[in-house]
């Protein structure tokens, strides 16, 4: 992976998911170009005094020239404000690329399974882009979301389209408290990963809220799964 | 004969909260002379010297949950996280 470095970059644009999630696209200023490992993310510098910010990278490594980052706005913490109050062609100050949550290379493990709770997603929808569109990995992949609330889910259309470009792809939303008809899996994230039969030689990539991992992490170990194949990044 | 020197490499001192350590590793990209996680994936320091001042003040405000503190060691203060 390649070592951090300072960059600049500015604000292109950004868009109110719904009421929790905003998505922003950022040009780099300088250097020009990030080469970056998808899961990675970035620390913003979001005050004077120092206080930074670390937010994964949810858009394709092969978009270099620039990012996306998904934030959920819901702490109302000094990172979401800062990043709510910039304006269009302001300018960040930023480290990356950071982390160690990538998916192992070499295709050691024989399937993949994503299991993130709301915002958890940003990492795996870079890693989806670049596994299926860019390394054109063949491997069985499943992507778990959990959610609340249907109203609060986002770019299902777009793993719905990946879904039907990739047989090899298979997306799973969860919803714990749907308000409505809801025809696919309710409950948490472990409740869907236990209705699916799920081979042995999986590698699982977690990244959610410290309860999520716990809960999910120990899903796993009592059908068997090995420290080994589990792989995560707490968001708090 | 001249005096002998005491060489000062650098006036920070780094120390990790183990229990706050997320494994998120930015202090090892940035900082790698300095910090490495241990067998259970936790932040730890390796040496004072590895990297300058400066590199270790970045490492520590990069860590996503401010498990890193830094103190001035000619003056005791600590210098991240900032205490109010």
């Amino acid at each position: 992976m390649n070592p951090p470095k300072p960059y600049r970059a500015r604000l292109e644009e950004k868009q109110r998911l719904n009421e929790r999630f905003v998505q922003y696209w950022f040009e780099f200023v300088l250097p020009h170009e990030l080469n970056f490992t998808a899961g990675q993310y970035i620390s913003i510098k979001v005050a004077e005094s120092g206080v930074r910010r670390s937010y994964s990278i949810c858009s394709s490594p092969a978009q270099t020239h620039g990012f996306e980052l998904l934030v959920d706005i819901a702490p109302a913490g000094i990172g979401c404000t800062f990043l709510e109050n910039l304006q269009f062609g302001q300018e960040i100050e930023l480290i990356a690329p950071l982390g160690i949550f990538t998916i192992l290379p070499d295709e050691t493990e024989q399937s993949l399974a994503l299991i993130a709770t709301g915002a958890g997603i940003a990492p795996f929808r870079a890693m989806l882009c670049d596994r299926l569109q860019v390394a054109h990995d063949t491997r069985p992949i499943t992507l778990y979301w959990g959610m609340r609330y249907a109203n609060l889910l986002f770019w299902e259309d777009e793993f719905e389209e990946l879904a039907q470009s990739f047989p090899n792809f298979t997306f799973h939303p969860v919803l714990s408290q749907p308000e409505t008809a809801w025809p696919l899996c309710r409950g948490h994230v472990t409740d869907c990963l236990s209705a699916h039969e799920q081979p042995s030689d999986v590698g699982y990539y977690l990244c959610g809220n410290a309860r999520m991992l716990a809960d999910v992490s120990e899903t796993l170990r009592t059908k068997g799964v090995t420290e080994q194949q589990i792989h995560h990044e707490k968001f708090y | 004969m001249a005096e002998p020197q005491t060489k000062q490499i650098g006036k920070y001192t780094v120390s990790v909260i183990r229990e706050k350590c997320i494994s998120a590793a930015s202090c090892v990209a940035i900082a790698p002379g300095v910090f490495d996680l241990d067998e259970q994936q936790i932040a730890r320091v390796i040496s004072q010297n590895g990297n300058d001042d400066e590199t270790k003040l970045l490492a520590a405000q990069s860590c996503p949950t401010m498990a890193i503190i830094v103190t001035d060691t000619e003056t005791g203060k600590q210098v991240w996280p900032i205490e109010y």
